[in-house]
């Protein structure tokens, strides 16, 4: 869809509109175009246009730097670097993939780099999150389970703690490539096509990553089913 | 395997279970899967598993999750992106110097006082500049480097150049010639300034000396524009590749008379001898002769010193002796050509200057 210049005229320069009114117009009308138009206001330099794409993303970018590196400091930079990023070479853009696609490629390929750079340094492993942090969350699958019945299944709820345990530990011990693409299939929800084109490789080695992964998962859950 | 399942084995179907869970599979595959689902318990017991696995990794929150609950660190991250944009789209600013501020407001509330430290200020800076302008009076005669901006054009940019025209002007006041040339280099230029510009100099040089890529009355232009810097060796290489070279002998003989006052200059001389035997134009080989005697008006001073007590006597048509031959092996060369040419030369009124000239150097040499 086509932007109108009237709607953006009136966040550009530093993309901060110059009165609430105005500001509202503005908001209303990025957020009811498409990407496209976005990155082509973006690549003509609207800041507003820019920020929108970066808003309309960075939620998902961030979940995924925090589910991959596991430390907010980390996950910070990884944010900064990949949108930094893509805000300098917005102009190489050249449409023949979705801005979401291109996005995505640009970040996996900055938490890439950084989990290589930690596997590199042992000592510079990512904590296993605080146990606290784990039971503040609530949406533990035995937790509910054991709501569920009218008796407490200590056993059960002990069983569920060693699961997640072990999964963080398995998931640690993955490849970087391996642990971004069942990050993405798992936690973002995205289908193997879209991990491929965001990795730029194919459904087939996708398809490959997922599989060894799961089976390193399974194998460490192996016992304790 | 249950021997009840017939198209497909458990090893084709095992590697499929994990993208059944988690709907990755084609339509067919799925439909593969799930025939041979209804009648292998081994495959469904494994697919069992797969789903204990996909829930218990769907049922554990995630690190983005535990991590920042309450989107605080997104707020962050967000502002200090947007500081970062800040910061590259912002010019670079030069920082300013806070330092006197409290001095300002001083003499803010001072004014009187203020003006009375200025005056003092102002007198003990030029006494001390004074002395120290004598004291470093030795820097003047540290041998000065010439420095010269680099050139706005370059060989490249010269090559491709067209040149429309070459417009004069008196520059105001030093009596020196301002040039305006329109031409065109990658782009249309207007170049305008005096010979002392660098750029206007190559670019006149160049065109003399590339003359076969530009009309006639451009080089003529130039060669006029340049004559007064004859001195400049690169302009004299010029003016000598287009008195040898050019095709139009209007724009030789201009260059020949621009190297007027260059004849004392071995390759000069050399370029007038050649003229004076090959060039097609008569005009172009009298101005060759005219020139060719006034550069050995200074030479011969020289060689009858050389040659004393007995002076050498260059006789019409003849050689001299060989003991009054002149030792310059130059002169002697003129001498032989313009005898030559007395004889020679297709044009009479060139056989006939010749003459004049040698006669011109006997007479002189007589003297």
């Amino acid at each position: 869809m086509p932007l109108p210049r009237c709607a953006l005229a009136l966040a550009n320069e530093t993309g901060h509109a110059s009165n609430p009114g105005s500001a509202l117009a503005t908001v209303i009308s990025l957020a009811n175009f498409d990407d496209s138009a976005l990155v082509r206001e973006a690549q003509a330099g609207n800041r507003a246009a820019f920020e929108e794409l970066v808003h309309r993303y960075d939620r998902d970018v961030l979940r995924l730097a925090l589910n991959l590196m596991k430390r907010t400091e980390d996950a910070r930079d990884v944010y900064q670097e990949a949108f930094l990023k893509v805000y300098r070479n917005l102009h190489r853009f050249r449409f023949e993939c979705s801005f979401y696609t291109w996005l995505y490629r640009i970040v996996t390929n900055v938490c890439l780099d950084h989990l290589r750079r930690r596997q590199a340094r042992p000592e510079d492993q990512a904590p296993e999150l605080h146990a606290t942090q784990q039971e503040e969350a609530g949406t533990d699958f035995f937790e509910r389970q054991r709501e569920q019945r009218p008796t407490l299944d200590p056993e059960r709820h002990l069983l569920g703690q060693e699961i997640k345990r072990r999964l963080a530990s398995a998931l640690e011990r993955l490849s970087p490539r391996e642990r971004i693409v069942f990050e993405m299939k798992h936690y973002q929800g995205l289908k193997l096509r879209a991990i491929g084109d965001a990795l730029g490789t194919s459904e087939e080695t996708v398809k490959n990553s997922l599989f060894r992964a799961t089976r390193k998962l399974r194998n460490e859950l192996g016992e304790l089913r | 395997m249950n021997p009840s399942a017939e198209t497909t084995s458990c090893a084709e179907i095992a590697p499929l279970l994990v993208f059944y869970v988690c709907d990755e599979l084609t339509e067919q595959e799925r439909a593969q899967v799930e025939k041979h689902l209804a009648v292998c318990d081994e495959c469904r017991a494994q697919l069992s598993e797969e789903r204990e696995l996909h829930g218990a990794l769907s049922d554990q929150a995630s690190a983005g999750d535990l991590l920042d609950p309450s989107g605080l660190l997104l707020s962050q991250c967000r502002s200090e992106l947007a500081e970062r944009l800040d910061d590259l789209a912002r010019p670079p600013v030069k920082e300013r110097v806070v330092g006197f501020s409290w001095m300002r407001r001083w003499m803010v509330l001072h004014p009187a006082w203020s003006a009375a430290t200025l005056v003092l200020l102002g007198l003990a800076a030029g006494v001390q500049s004074t002395q120290w302008l004598s004291a470093s009076s030795d820097i003047a005669t540290i041998e000065p480097v010439n420095v010269r901006p680099s050139p706005r054009f370059t060989e490249d940019q010269l090559s491709k150049m067209e040149v429309a025209g070459i417009n004069f002007a008196p520059a105001g006041g030093s009596g020196s010639q301002n040039v305006r040339v329109q031409m065109s280099a990658e782009q249309p230029v207007e170049l305008s300034g005096s010979l002392d510009d660098n750029d206007v100099r190559s670019v006149l040089t160049y065109v003399v000396k590339n003359g076969e890529r530009f009309d006639s009355g451009v080089r003529l232009d130039c060669l006029d524009a340049l004559k007064a810097r004859a001195a400049d060796l690169q302009v004299r290489a010029a003016f000598l590749a287009a008195a040898r070279k050019d095709q139009n002998p209007a724009v030789r003989l201009k260059a020949l008379e621009a190297l007027r006052d260059s004849t004392s200059d071995h390759d000069v001389r050399e370029t007038l001898l050649d003229a004076l035997k090959h060039d097609s134009n008569p005009g172009v080989r009298v101005e060759a002769v005219n020139l060719l005697v006034r550069s050995l008006d200074n030479q011969s001073v020289e060689i009858f010193t050389v040659s004393e007590p007995a002076p050498p006597m260059v006789q019409v048509g003849h050689l001299p002796p060989a003991g009054q031959i002149p030792a310059d092996e130059s002169l002697r060369n003129v001498i032989r050509t313009l005898e030559d040419l007395q004889g020679s030369d297709p044009s009479r009124y060139v056989r006939l200057r010749s003459a004049a000239a040698l006669r011109e150097i006997n007479a002189r040499n007589e003297q």
